[in-house]
């Protein structure tokens, strides 16, 4: 299947350092991917360059189709009406659905003469994402959609937004730093850290490839690759993939989606890139 | 994307034609009344520079001052509030509130978004500059007619011709890349009034060679005959040819003046031309209106080039 984003060997500079380097990964059409990491890991810079905000100094990223973005604040014209917020989105694309668009309002009851000031963040999040929507892209980006706003709102929009996905062949592509927003709703992971792809894949098929050990520290992890280790007194706990392991002393279980993004968020040199995940399996 | 343009800056649209419409309805207003006075009060043969003429020459002289004491600054302040409101916003705004994120990734390409916002406000801006150089161009003549020409006074020059629509559009381009600089609408906007401050001053300075000044001998007087003349400098020339900037040994007592009289310089003045003296005065004649109009318009449309493409060249490298 052709991917809806593929980058080769990106790289984006701010200045002297690397916001991003040797990037290289592929979303195929259809997936709702989470692209998780913390603060400063280079999610926003992948999002920027997907969507044309930034020239990368090397490599390159390719969109199939059409991208619309919404950005992390959800800027909005703020002395624009909602009705004039469409009008702007209608001047400004080839492709606009203007109905769709009125018609998803309407049902979440904000009305198009209210200013865009007058709104709560949680509409004004639903009028960014549905201006996103109305010009009916190939790939929907969207930067920290959640931030800022409280649980319900986070859930309408969320729901909205999957709805959206699945009602077509939508990809989206979506960073949080909060995996627990990600884990029902994601079927494809990508995980950044300092700048570098730690992983890319499909959500199964790498919570299948991976297992959490607990048993006796001196235990051997033969069989296995360890992707992360801890130890607490005597006992040493493992995020490890591949296995099981031929020591019969460990105790393994599948990990949660939070296990896996936090093992390898602690371990910056391990990574899970799609050519591994193939190799392995 | 006409539409984007329109309303997203038709605030500082309407107040301006606003603005250039109450300037309109004032100069036209005095016009009218100075024609009715003239026509009622005027004896024959006036106005012209018949000594029966004064006295409607100096009421004449007062309305013409009353109104351009209301507008005379704008050479100045009109340009600098261009700069700031139409230039300074047009992509500072976007930064700063973030909506450039929204405003690029339509399906409108960047280079067009600035294409069009460029050349519709830009070409506002000239607009406007025009029509308070029409305007200021038929109100004066009422007054002035066979006084002055719009020449010798550089408030009243940047008033008229293609000054105002040139100063105009400088501004705007400054305060777009000030905006583009600083990514915030305050600090551009503050830069745009220091910026067209310090070019004002700096052509008020260059201006005098946008040509090579007429050098005119006078003997009997220190005053040009052409009081529209521009001044560039004067000095003493010797009975031998020599220019001095001070005659030195001519012989002649130099009193001091006290006050406000000139007594004592006028006799100075009379004895060294008495003595072969001749003062040469350097100007420039009302004559190089156009070459002076079209020498500042074709600096400042060349710096405002300069500042757009620069603008553009910075947005089109990093636009997030």
């Amino acid at each position: 299947m052709r991917p809806a984003l593929e980058a080769t060997g990106l790289g984006v500079r701010h200045r002297r350092t690397w916001a991003l380097r040797d990037c290289s990964l592929s979303v195929p059409a259809g997936r709702v991917a989470a692209l998780v990491g913390p603060n400063g890991a280079g999610k926003t810079t992948l999002m920027h360059a997907a969507v044309g905000l930034l020239r990368p100094a090397l490599g390159s990223v390719r969109v199939a189709g059409a991208a619309a973005f919404v950005a992390q604040d959800k800027p909005l014209y703020e002395s624009f009406t909602v009705a004039e917020m469409l009008a702007f989105g209608r001047r400004m694309n080839t492709r606009w659905d203007d109905a769709a668009a009125a018609g998803r309002l309407a049902g979440l009851g904000i009305p198009l003469r209210r200013r865009v000031s007058g709104l709560s963040g949680g509409q004004q999040a639903q009028v960014a994402v549905t201006l996103a929507l109305a010009g009916r892209p190939d790939l929907l980006v969207l930067d920290e959609p959640l931030a800022n706003l409280d649980p319900l709102a986070r859930h309408d929009v969320m729901r909205s937004i999957l709805g959206e996905a699945a009602g077509r062949e939508l990809t989206v592509l979506l960073s949080s730093h909060v995996v627990s927003d990600l884990a029902d709703t994601c079927d494809w992971l990508i995980v950044l850290n300092g700048g570098r792809l730690q992983v890319s894949g499909d959500i199964e098929e790498l919570l299948d490839d991976h297992l959490v050990l607990t048993g006796p520290g001196e235990a051997s992890a033969a069989g296995t690759r360890v992707v992360a280790a801890s130890r607490t007194g005597r006992q040493a706990g493992l995020l490890v993939r591949g296995g099981p392991p031929l020591d019969p002393r460990w105790r393994a279980r599948r990990p949660g989606l939070d296990e896996l993004v936090m093992g390898y968020l602690r371990s910056p040199d391990s990574a899970a890139l799609p050519h591994l995940t193939r190799a392995g399996a | 994307m006409i539409w984007v343009t329109w309303r997203q800056h038709r605030a500082q649209i309407l107040v301006t034609a606003g603005l250039l419409a109450l300037l309109g309805v004032v100069l036209l207003g005095s016009a009218v009344e100075a024609s009715r006075y003239v026509a009622e009060h005027a004896p024959p043969g006036c106005p012209g520079p018949a000594v029966a003429c004064g006295d409607l020459a100096a009421a004449l002289g007062q309305r013409y001052d009353a109104v351009y004491s209301v507008f005379g600054w704008m050479p100045l302040v009109a340009p600098a509030l261009i700069g700031a409101f139409w230039g300074a916003p047009l992509l500072g705004r976007e930064y700063e509130r973030g909506t450039h994120r929204l405003a690029w990734t339509q399906s409108v390409p960047v280079r067009r978004w600035l294409a069009v916002k460029l050349s519709v406000l830009g070409g506002a801006v000239a607009a406007g500059g025009l029509l308070l150089s029409l305007m200021v161009s038929l109100w004066r003549p009422v007054f002035r007619e066979g006084i002055d020409s719009t020449f010798g006074n550089i408030g009243v020059f940047n008033m008229v011709g293609v000054e105002p629509a040139a100063w105009w559009l400088y501004a705007f381009a400054l305060g777009t890349l000030a905006g583009t600089l600083f990514r915030r609408t305050l600090p551009a906007m503050a830069l745009v009034v220091a910026g067209v401050a310090v070019t004002m001053f700096t052509l008020f300075q260059v201006s005098d060679h946008y040509a090579e000044p007429v050098r005119t001998e006078l003997s009997g007087t220190v005053l040009l005959d052409d009081p529209d003349a521009r001044l560039v400098r004067a000095a003493w020339v010797e009975p031998s040819g020599r220019e001095v900037a001070e005659p030195a040994r001519s012989g002649c007592p130099r009193g001091v003046d006290v006050g406000r009289s000139a007594r004592s310089t006028e006799a100075w003045q009379a004895c060294l031309f008495g003595t072969g003296y001749r003062y040469a005065v350097y100007h420039h004649p009302p004559s190089r209106f156009w070459r002076f109009q079209w020498t500042e318009a074709g600096i400042l449309a060349l710096a405002s080039a300069a500042f757009g493409g620069l603008s553009v060249r910075r947005v089109l490298r990093r636009p997030g």
